[in-house]
């Protein structure tokens, strides 16, 4: 409940600025597509897979994760492969990008975001055991949204994750010797800016940084009298660094993860991310039960 | 070994990258850093997007 009270909070201040100042600020608006909504299902499973979704494998990474310290690598490179993958996407099958604001106005926009999640909201109490309101939550979900809706002011575009883990393996690719002339996606001039600029200029660069630094600041107290081991087999860790590579991947294809994609789509008014919401949440289903699965034979196999 | 040596990996690795970036000569540039306040600037955002999908809308 608390991350739809997020959402709307932010979609209820960023959609009128961004109407406001469009030539300052941009939403996270994206396509909507049949490879946009399988790439997004097999984010929700491969998020289950290594115990972390976009912002959440950088923070289980920062926390000294082993796990995730495994998946993140795998998770760069996956998401600069997916950027080679993205024009053949888009050329295969139709890519049709919807704003609601520009179809509905912003006031109908705002209204449709918070009717849906309101929606969303129901849905959730109906299969919840318990109370899904939770007051620290609720709290902390009102503190995400303020810095979401400031990261717009002052990056001009909405929080987003995956981006910058691409831009990282780009950059080292091309120092390798790869030319990014050879790839359509990284021609483009606002990439092809990117890639030319250094990543501390670089907006999602700079808060997933920030979400390292910020996670290991957070759990440094504290982490020298935890183990590092995890009670599972070592093929566990293959098992994360192949779901690490698919979730860099889907994320490209499905246009953003669990934050560009689902909470800045949506509070952006892009109906992208309700397909993603609906996608990623099945595909996070199917990956809860195999985890389970897995989790269960790799601590068997470790004990 | 203990979690804090997960964290000094995770954070080498964060410096890594930086200091990667640097030496293939792309130095921090705070004449091309991110808009200080975009809102009003007219300068607009970096672009550099999650969501961003060129081509898309052909």
């Amino acid at each position: 409940m608390a991350q739809l009270v997020a959402i709307g909070l932010t979609a209820i201040a960023i959609q009128p600025i961004i109407a406001y100042a469009p030539s300052s600020l941009i939403g996270a608006i994206a396509p909507v597509s049949l490879s946009m909504v399988a790439a997004a299902f097999v984010f929700g499973l491969s998020m289950q897979m290594i115990l972390g979704c976009g912002s959440g494998t950088l923070v289980n990474a920062g926390s000294g994760n082993p796990i995730a310290l495994v998946a993140l690598p795998l998770f760069c490179i996956g998401s600069f492969l997916g950027t080679l993958l993205v024009p053949f996407a888009i050329e295969s099958t139709p890519h049709i990008p919807i704003s609601l604001t520009a179809s509905f106005g912003v006031s109908g926009s705002v209204g449709i975001t918070l009717l849906g999640l309101f929606v969303a909201g129901l849905i959730a109490s109906r299969f919840s055991t318990g109370s899904i309101w939770n007051k620290k939550l609720l709290i902390a979900g009102a503190v995400l949204a303020g810095l979401a809706i400031l990261h717009v002011l002052v990056a001009g575009q909405p929080w987003g994750v995956v981006y910058g883990l691409g831009l990282w393996v780009a950059k080292g690719a091309q120092g390798l010797g790869w030319d990014p002339a050879s790839a359509q996606f990284w021609v483009h001039p606002i990439n092809a800016s990117a890639l030319s600029s250094s990543v501390l200029t670089d907006t999602t660069s700079l808060t997933s940084l920030g979400l390292i630094g910020g996670a290991a600041l957070a759990a440094w107290q504290g982490s020298d009298s935890q183990p590092l081991k995890q009670p599972v087999a070592a093929w566990y860790f293959v098992v994360a660094a192949l779901f690490g590579l698919l979730l860099g991947v889907s994320s490209r294809l499905a246009f953003g993860c669990n934050v560009g994609a689902l909470f800045s789509g949506i509070a952006s008014g892009s109906l992208h991310g309700w397909f993603w919401l609906i996608a990623g949440f099945t595909g996070s289903v199917v990956g809860v039960k195999l985890r389970d699965q897995l989790w269960l034979r790799a601590s068997e196999a470790a004990s | 070994m203990t979690r804090r040596f997960g964290i000094v990996i995770a954070l080498v690795s964060a410096l890594f990258v930086v200091g990667l970036d640097w030496s293939l000569g792309v130095p921090p540039d705070p004449y091309r850093a991110p808009d200080p306040m975009a809102f009003g600037s007219q300068s607009g955002a970096s672009g550099a997007i999650c969501t961003f999908a060129p081509g898309a809308d052909k």
